[in-house]
Parts: C-alpha cells; sequence; structure tokens
C-alpha cells in the first residue's frame, strides 16, 4: 500500500490537480487518493499552502480603477443574467399559454366539425326519408282517392281467423296497396308472411309485423291479374311461399 | 488569509451576494495581478486576465467545493489558466511575442508595486535560482513536469525534486515574514 501511495506522488498528478490541469479521469483518481491517503492529502494541502506563499511573493498592485471596471462588470452580468431570466420566464409563460390555447381551440375545432359531419349525414338522411314518406303518401293519396281504385277485404281462411286486412288496387294507375288490420295469434316460432305472383314467379314482399304498421299501407308490386298470398312462414320468413300454409289470398 | 474570513466569502459566494467579489478583490487582487502579470508579462493582458478571471469566479461559485480545495488555489488555478489561455491567445494573434523580454527578470519599474511584497521577493531571491526556475516554469509557463524538463535540459527526477525542495525552501523562508507581516497589518 505504501508502495501504491510513494509511486502515486512520484508522478506530477498531485500538482497538475494543484493547478487544475488534470484530466476528468486524472481528477477522479486523485480526488480518490486525497480521500482514501492521509499522506496525499497532508501532501496536497501542504503543496496549497505553499502554492499561496510562492503566488504571494509575486503580489503586484492592481492598478486603480480596476476594481470598479470589475465590479461593473458582475453587476452589469447579473442584470442582464436577470433580465434574461425575467424574459426567459415571461416568454415561456406565454408560449405555454399558446400552446394551451392552441390545443383547447383545435379540440374545440374537431368536436365541433365532428358533430358537424353527424349532423349535416342525419339531415341528409332525414331528407331521404322524408322524400321517400312524401313520395309513399302521395302515392297512397293518389291510390286512395282515385275512383277507379277498388277495395277488398281480405279475410283470413280457417287457419287464420282473425287475419283482417284491406287491398286498395288501381289498374289505371298500376298501384296496389295493402293495409294489414289485425294478425292472427300464431304459435311460437311461426310470422306471416306476403307474396305477390307476378307473372307466374312468386316475389316475396316480407314479413308482416304486428305492431306499428296498421295504418301502414304496404306497397305491393301491382301487375295485371296478379294474386298476392300470405302465409304462415317458419319465424324470420322463407325463400319460398308454404302452399300448405296459405291464410289468405287477394286476387284483384 | 484567516480562516474565519475566507468562510465568510464562501458563504457570500455560494449565496451570490456580489459582496464576495468586493472582498475577494481586496483580499486577493494583488496576488492575483501578479500570477496574472508574470504568465502575460503584459500589464494590459494582466488586467484584462484578472477581470475575466473575476467574472469566471463569479460565474463558477457555485462550482466551488471549500472540501476539494482551499479557496485560494481555486482562485490560483482560475486566474493562472485564464492568464495561459490568454497568453496562447495573444500569441497565435501576432508573433510580437519575440520582443518580449523572456527572461525571468521582474520588470520592478512598474508603478504600484505592493512594498508589502518587496521583502517576500527578496526572500524568493534568496531561494536557488535552480528551484526558481523549475517553480516558475511549472507555475506560470503552463509547462507540464516532462516539457519543463525538455525546454529547461533538467531530468524529469531532477524537475520533481527540485519542485518539491523548492517549495519546502520558500515555506522555511515565508513562514515567519508573514506571520510578522500579519501582525504589522493588524497594527497598522
Amino acid at each position: 500500500m505504501k508502495e501504491k501511495i510513494k509511486i502515486f506522488l512520484d508522478t506530477d498528478l498531485l500538482e497538475k490537480y494543484l493547478l487544475g490541469i488534470t484530466t476528468d479521469t486524472e481528477t477522479l483518481q486523485v480526488e480518490r487518493y486525497i480521500a482514501m491517503y492521509p499522506e496525499v492529502r497532508k501532501e496536497y494541502n501542504e503543496l496549497q499552502e505553499n502554492l499561496e506563499d510562492f503566488a504571494k511573493s509575486y503580489s503586484l498592485k492592481a492598478p486603480e480603477g480596476l476594481k470598479e471596471k470589475i465590479l461593473n462588470r458582475i453587476k452589469a452580468q447579473n442584470t442582464a443574467k436577470r433580465k434574461f431570466i425575467n424574459y426567459a420566464i415571461a416568454a415561456s409563460f406565454a408560449a405555454f399559454l399558446f400552446a394551451g390555447a392552441s390545443y383547447f381551440f383545435y379540440n374545440q375545432n374537431r368536436s365541433l366539425q365532428e358533430e358537424n359531419s353527424v349532423v349535416t349525414n342525419q339531415i341528409k338522411i332525414l331528407e331521404a326519408d322524408m322524400k321517400q314518406r312524401l313520395e309513399d303518401v302521395r302515392n297512397q293519396f293518389i291510390v286512395l282517392n282515385n275512383p277507379q281504385t277498388k277495395k277488398y277485404t281480405v279475410m283470413g281462411n280457417k287457419k287464420a281467423r282473425d287475419l283482417k286486412a284491406v287491398a286498395y288496387v288501381n289498374p289505371v294507375k298500376k298501384l296496389s296497396y295493402i293495409n294489414v288490420q289485425n294478425l292472427p295469434h300464431l304459435q311460437e316460432g311461426q310470422c306471416l308472411q306476403m307474396w305477390a305472383e307476378v307473372n307466374g314467379k312468386m316475389i316475396n314482399l316480407g314479413i308482416l309485423k304486428e305492431v306499428g304498421n296498421k295504418d301502414n299501407l304496404l306497397a305491393m308490386p301491382y301487375a295485371d291479374n296478379a294474386v298476392g298470398y300470405i302465409t304462415i312462414e317458419p319465424e324470420g320468413g322463407n325463400e319460398t311461399p308454404t302452399v300448405d300454409n296459405i291464410v289468405a289470398n287477394i286476387s284483384f | 488569509m484567516s480562516a474565519l474570513l475566507e468562510n465568510h466569502i464562501v458563504e457570500l459566494l455560494q449565496e451570490r451576494n456580489e459582496k464576495a467579489i468586493s472582498l475577494l478583490y481586496e483580499n486577493y487582487s494583488d496576488t492575483l495581478y501578479g500570477v496574472a502579470y508574470k504568465v502575460v508579462k503584459d500589464e494590459m493582458l494582466a488586467q484584462d486576465v484578472l477581470q475575466e478571471s473575476f467574472v469566471k469566479i463569479w460565474k463558477k461559485a457555485d462550482s466551488y467545493d471549500p472540501t476539494k480545495a482551499k479557496l485560494f488555489t481555486w482562485l490560483f488555478r482560475i486566474t493562472r489558466n485564464t492568464a495561459i489561455d490568454k497568453l496562447r491567445s495573444s500569441k497565435t494573434k501576432t508573433d510580437k511575442e519575440i520582443q518580449i523580454d523572456v527572461s525571468d527578470v521582474y520588470k520592478l519599474g512598474i508603478d504600484g508595486v505592493n512594498p508589502d511584497f518587496i521583502d517576500m521577493r527578496e526572500n524568493l531571491n534568496r531561494i536557488d535560482s535552480k528551484y526558481q526556475i523549475v517553480l516558475e516554469a511549472l507555475f506560470f509557463e503552463g509547462m507540464t513536469q516532462q516539457e519543463a524538463s525538455e525546454e529547461l535540459d533538467i531530468p524529469l527526477g531532477t524537475i520533481k525534486s527540485r519542485l518539491k525542495i523548492g517549495l519546502r525552501e520558500l515555506r522555511k523562508i515565508y513562514v515567519e515574514p508573514t506571520i510578522l507581516l500579519f501582525l504589522i497589518n493588524l497594527i497598522a
């Protein structure tokens, strides 16, 4: 260990450290030796004392006015620094505020745009829906109000005695509607489906729903000598009508 | 420098109180100016060095660690290294340095040589010049021991021993006069 200290002291690391010209790694090494070994610490302290004495021997009266120059420079630097800090604080505060406001407005803008597109879409849908309904109502009005329109009462056969419906057919305008008034009570898993036979082909007109369409006229495709059927089908509807289950037919 | 005053200055420095610079100047400016002059050998440059050094001292006040170096050691490092940098940059600017008197004879004619220190310099002259040359080469010329060995044509081992003995000799000469000087200053 003694040998290690001697080797260390023989290098000029301690003197270089004294003058502040060691590299970072050298500095760490020297500081470790100073902290660990009292001999090194003693040597370093002696070097410091000697350096001060040695330097003092070269003392020269510093010129008049130099002190004021130095103090002024330091004051100027402090005020500049303080000013800079104040500006920096103000600038960062402004930047922060701007960023916050920008984010807020960006978000607001985006949500408004989204809302706007939703509303526009809804308006379009409503418009289309309204046109459709208006068209329907006009056609229904034409049919119902036309003197040539014939009204047929459709009654269910023995399989569905409760079924009551009214069909309106206008051969001139070639339009036909059906209005289901009452649906028979069906077993679980069954539904009523409407069909129209047009030119020998069976066309699916959809499933009759129980609620809500009592006042609705259901449009049916028109053809000369067309026949409408209502059948009982498994729930969800069928692709072709089950002939055995015909509960009503409407012939125009 | 009394330890009490040194501690007070360090405290002020760490509080970033400008009074610290005033006190540092009062207590160390002559020594540091002497160091700067010894390195750059020019009054105007030495003044610049002292100004820059004090600005650095103020800027770096946070990094001063009293457990690692005495206050004077820290001040000396900053001033010496600022002076050496200044000398190097002024040398690269101009080749006039050839005209600078390179002998180690000190220009005593400069106005305002502090009379308090004349005794000391006389004492210093009493140290064998072979030690003095080595000390000055290392402390003021910015040479490493290796460079001093080559420059002065002295073996590295001799440089090391002359540095150590030189500093020890210095100590012998100074311990008593400085105490005396301190007492004289107190009475005055």
